[in-house]
This record gives C-alpha cells, structure tokens and sequence, in this order.
C-alpha cells in the first residue's frame, strides 16, 4: 500500500460517523434515483447513475471493513485502493457531481450522496488529488486572514469610489458603504467586485440598515476541497470580524455555497463562539418587501422572468419560498421553473466545477436540462441568487444560443425601486469569463 | 428426531446467528459518532424525520417514484410479503390450527410478493442501469428472498411442506447480516438523517417555511 493509499484510508476512516455509515451501507442499488441527477439527463450512461458513483466508494470502504467482502471481493465488487483508483475517485468527485442532492432527496433510502462525494474529496485533498485552483484559492483566502493589511488599503480605495457610485444610483450625497462600523447591527458579506456590494447597499441605504460591509469575501473554497479545517479557517475569518465588530448578524451576499458553509456548517465547527444569527440577503430582502420597508414597482421589470433555485440555498439552504416573495414584488411576469423548489435541477456548475477551467465542456452537457427548462418557461431572464449558478447559466446561454439574460435578485429589486440614478437595463450577461477577468484585476 | 423438528431447530438456530449478527452490527454503528446540528433551526427535524419515515415515503412524494411508479411499488410489495413471511414463520407452529381459508388468503399474498421478488430478481439482467449496478450478492440476495418467500407461501398451501419453508428461512437468516440484505437496519437510521437534515431546514414537510423576522 502505498503512502497516498494508507493517507487517504486513514482520511475515510476519521470520517466515518454514523450518516456516512448509514450512506454507505443503506443503498439496495434499486437504481430510482438513476434519472434524477442532470449528468445522467444530459448524458444517460452508467457511469452518470449516482448510485454507480456511491458504489466506486462503497467498493473501497467494502474491501477494508466487511469481511465477506475481504474474501469473497468479487462477490460484493469490492476494491482495494490503489493510487489509480484514487485518482478516479478523486476526479470523479470533483467533476462529476455537483453535491447537489436532488439524488438525495429522491431515493427511498435517502442516501446521502453528496456526503459520499465529499468525503471522497476530503481523501483526494490530503493526498495531492484535488484541483490545483481550488486549493490556490483556498489558500490565498486563508492568507488574506492571516494579513488583510496586505490588501486594506486597497480595498478601502476601492469602497470610496464604489460610494460615490451608490451615491449617484440613490440619489443621496450622504450615503454611505460603511466598513469596519463597530456596533452594527449587520455585517454583510458580499463577493469579489461591485456588483455584490452596490445593490445590497442600495437597498440598505433605502431601508436605514444599519449595517457594515465585511472586509473579506463570502467565497468558501475549503468547502469545495471537503477540507474541514481549510473551510474553518475562512469561516473564521468572518466569525472574528463579526465578534469584534460586535453585530448581531451575519448577512451572506448571493453565493450558495458562502451561505450553506455560514448558515448550516460554521455553527457546528465553532460552537458558541459563534452566538450571531447567518441569513442570506435574498431572506433579508423577502423580510424588508413583507413588511413594506421597500417601495417596489413590478413594472420595472415586465419582462417574462425565471428564478432558478440554488442547490445551497434552496434544497439544501431552505431558502425557498423567500425568493418567490421577492420575485413576485419586482416582476410583472414571474414564471417558474419545471420542476423547481426542491426539486430543481442543478445548473451544472456547483461546488467547484464554475472555478475549474479544465471541466467547460462538461458544464455545458450537463447544464443542458437546466436550458432545456428555461427555454419551456418562455423566459428571456434567469434570476439566481448564486454566484456560481450565475456565472453557468450566463455561460450556458451563450454556449447553447439561448438567447436567456441571468442576473441576481437584487439587481432587479434594486431596479423595482426606482432609484434617481438606475440604469434601465441590468446587468444580465455574467459568464465564467467575467469572473476570470476580475480574479486577474484582483 | 423427524425432519420438521430437525429443520425447526436449523431456522431457530439460524435465526440466533442472524439477530446476534445484526447486534454486532448495531452495536458497532452505533459507537460511531453521530455530529450534534448547531445551526439555529428554520424548520423541525422533528417533523422533518415524521414526514421522511411516513409520506415522504409514497409514491408520489418523489420524482423518481412517481416516475417508476411501478418499480416503487413492486419494491414496496415485495418487503411487506418479506415482514408478513416473517411472521408466518413465528407463527408457523401453529399454522394448522389457523382456518384453512386465511392460510390460502395469506399464501395468496405471500406467492404475490415472491412473484414481485422473483420479478426483481429477473430485471436486474434486463434493465441496463439494474445490470449494470449489480453485484453477485445482489443477484444471490434477491434470489434468495424470492425463494424464501416462494417456500413461505407452499408451506401455507401445503403444511407438510413446512420444513422447506424453514430450510429456506435459515438461509436468509445466515447470509442476511452478511450480505446486501443487511441495508435493512441501516434503512431507519438513513431515513431519520434524512428526515433531521432536511426537516431542520424547513424543506420536508412541504408548507412549514416561516419567514422570520
């Protein structure tokens, strides 16, 4: 066995509680939840069932803890790990699944999939397997923590100029991207660039938030390498920031992994010590429509309009209906996805695969249900309150011709609003490159 | 000692091996450990886990399930008979005073559930995902649940032929902690992580999101 094989063992070993157990010893390979994944849709093979992608670690988890197995290996096609195997398993996890859960949530076992897939990305991790990009931008996320000195200046220059911009949409001299405030009541924390901070600030600026903008990025790499304490450490960044500011509240910009790594995992990783509540901006927003703190005009946005739910944030967030809130108050034609809610269909660019260059014409196959669904709803915009979601459909529109614009929920509450300086148009053709592009100015 | 007593013996036996087997089992899963959820809750795992281990379980709560509506329900069929030929078998000592009317009724079921079984059995060299999927052990698993049921169902019909019936259940009792058939006492558990996770988040049951303030 060699040195990477004994790592990545002793990795699954440390992982295995009582859901992975459950995961890996529950599965009948009764083969319903075959369809259910869009690789599979968009490419009907075996390879694609993910039940076939579970067995690939059950077959190595089989040859190291169930006897029968150990001597009978081919009566349970089981395998022992080898440095190729690991690096079949690695490259499967990282691009061939999504950790979207619509499996999930369609097996009668319920198994959980995207634990499996994770775990496989956790043994590929500790053993040099994983995407070079994710784990370089991972690191220097990590790095930013350690010194954001290195980039403060920087970046308090930046907020300026971005100030007098929200000053112009608003149409008020006073307003303001408050950085550092202690003692407010949100912290916000939003992506790389403008556009995650400008309609946020609008729209906080119009309510009398009181807020601050965090000097970090929601962005959560660690997540994508299934490497716990990679993914801690840029939590807690945040979490320290949050603390010494002394807010109540942690508000994630559209991104749904940022939002599912804050929401439902950092609780568990920091216990209490980490006392704030974590919403998503898209609940924060669905909160100020419900209670009339935003005067809305649905006519700003007529065209036929389509909201794509996010993996992180809907089936696995629970951020459902609020979105729908928002949608229904800033549209004159909402139209939904088939199917939708829970039940959505991945883009096709989660966890990870939007970052990776190397994988295009993968999202593209298998981003073609999630086309197929917007061209049936007759929408010519996709609203997602995800980065990565984003960034894949605005790619998937140009690949397939689709002719859809994609855009984020508060750009058109932001245009709803009808603020002074608002551009009648949105910004509604994000693709990978875009992001590219900014990663370069960075 | 005649054949029925000798083969009463071997299923008991059998059956000791299969409950201390799945104990082991039990005890070692459940020495695992299980996270603690801190994230403030949205929904109720309570209600979550309820929904997973009742409707969330029908056909038409899933995609998948209403798609293979009769896959689903052929499965659901078959592991009902397998619960129903269990209790035959503990009550098989005294299946000669049951009405002879009600041994044909419950044979009737039992014969339908190995058909469904067998019907199993047959798809996975048929369907290409099945095929594709399986392993010996699954073949072998459900070959073995079909004959088990098959001699359930005879030995209702025909009480001489009871020592098959136990002959057969002692087969499945060895080889089920052993093999696939072992899923069985992980089903809960799955279902209660299930049910927890997605309960927690408000996403199952549907209708129980609350916006909060």
């Amino acid at each position: 066995m060699s040195e990477k094989t004994e790592t990545a063992l002793g990795v699954l070993q440390k992982q295995v509680n009582q859901p992975l157990a459950a995961a890996l010893e529950v599965c009948a390979r009764c083969g319903i939840c075959t369809e259910a994944c869009h690789y599979y849709q968009a490419e009907p093979i075996a390879a694609h069932m993910p039940s076939m992608r579970a067995e690939e670690l059950r077959k190595v988890y089989r040859s190291e803890y169930d006897w029968l197995s150990k001597l009978f290996p081919a009566w349970t096609r089981s395998e022992k790990l080898t440095d190729e195997k690991l690096a079949t398993l690695a490259e499967m996890a990282f691009t061939k699944c999504t950790l979207c859960a619509r499996c999930t949530i369609n097996c009668p076992m319920g198994v959980d999939t995207p634990l499996l897939m994770t775990s496989i990305r956790a043994m590929a991790t500790a053993t040099g397997n994983a995407p070079e990009i994710l784990e370089m931008l991972a690191d220097s996320a990590i790095e930013k923590g350690r010194d954001p000195s290195s980039y403060l200046g920087y970046f308090l220059d930046s907020i300026k100029d971005m100030e007098k911009e929200l000053q112009e949409l608003t149409g008020n001299p006073q307003a303001r991207i408050p950085v550092q405030k202690k003692g407010a009541r949100i912290l916000y924390v939003a992506l790389a660039g403008a556009h995650t901070i400008l309609p946020a600030a609008a729209i906080f600026e119009t309510v009398r938030e009181d807020w601050t903008l965090s000097i970090y990025e929601a962005a959560n790499y660690g997540v994508f390498l299934g490497d716990a304490s990679r993914a801690k450490a840029i939590a807690r960044r945040i979490a320290d920031e949050a603390r010494e500011l002394g807010v109540q509240e942690i508000v994630i910009s559209e991104c749904g992994h940022a939002y599912y790594a804050m929401r439902w995992t950092a609780p568990n990783w920091f216990g209490d010590e980490f006392n704030f509540r974590v919403r998503s901006i898209v609940e924060v927003i669905a909160d100020y429509v419900q209670r009339g703190r935003l005067d809305l005009d649905p006519a700003a946005n007529p065209e036929p309009i389509a909201y794509h739910d996010s993996c992180n944030l809907g089936r696995k967030g629970g951020v459902i209906e609020e979105p729908r809130i928002i949608m229904k108050a800033v549209t004159t034609d909402f139209r939904e996805l088939t199917p939708s809610r829970e039940e959505a269909y991945c883009c096709g660019g989660g966890s990870g695969l939007v970052a990776n260059p190397d994988v295009m014409d993968l999202r593209m196959l298998t981003g073609k249900p999630k086309v197929e669904q917007v061209r049936r709803s007759g929408a010519s915009i996709v609203v997602a309150a995800c980065e990565n979601c984003r960034l894949q459909l605005g790619d998937l529109s140009a690949h397939y011709g689709a002719g859809f614009g994609v855009t984020a929920i508060a750009d058109l509450v932001v245009k709803a609003m009808r603020l002074p300086g608002a551009k009648n148009t949105i910004e509604t053709a994000m693709t990978s490159a875009q992001l590219d592009a900014v990663r370069v100015e960075k | 000692m005649n054949f029925l007593l000798l083969t009463q013996l071997l299923a008991a036996a059998a059956a000791v091996f299969c409950i201390a087997a799945f104990a082991l089992r039990l005890r070692t899963f459940l020495r695992l450990a299980r996270p603690a959820d801190r994230s403030a809750l949205k929904g109720s795992p309570a209600k979550g886990v309820a929904y997973a281990l009742t409707l969330g379980m029908a056909p038409w709560a899933k995609e998948s399930t209403r798609r293979h509506a009769i896959a689903y329900l052929r499965g659901v069929g078959f592991h009902l008979t397998v619960f129903l030929s269990l209790g035959v078998l503990l009550l098989s000592p005294w299946l000669a005073q049951v009405p002879g009317p009600i041994r044909i009724g419950l044979a009737i079921v039992t014969g339908f559930g190995a058909a469904l079984a067998f019907l199993g059995f047959v798809s996975r060299f048929f369907e290409k995902s099945l095929k594709a999927l399986s392993a010996p052990d699954d073949y072998f698993a459900i070959l073995l649940v079909s004959l088990f049921l098959a001699a359930g169902t005879v030995a209702l019909w025909n009480l001489a032929l009871l020592p098959m019936f136990y002959i057969a259940s002692a087969l499945v009792f060895v080889y089920m902690p052993l093999g696939k058939i072992r899923h069985c006492i992980y089903f809960f558990f799955s279902r209660l992580f299930f049910g927890k996770f997605f309960g927690r988040r408000g996403v199952f049951p549907h209708g129980q999101q609350e916006m909060t303030a």
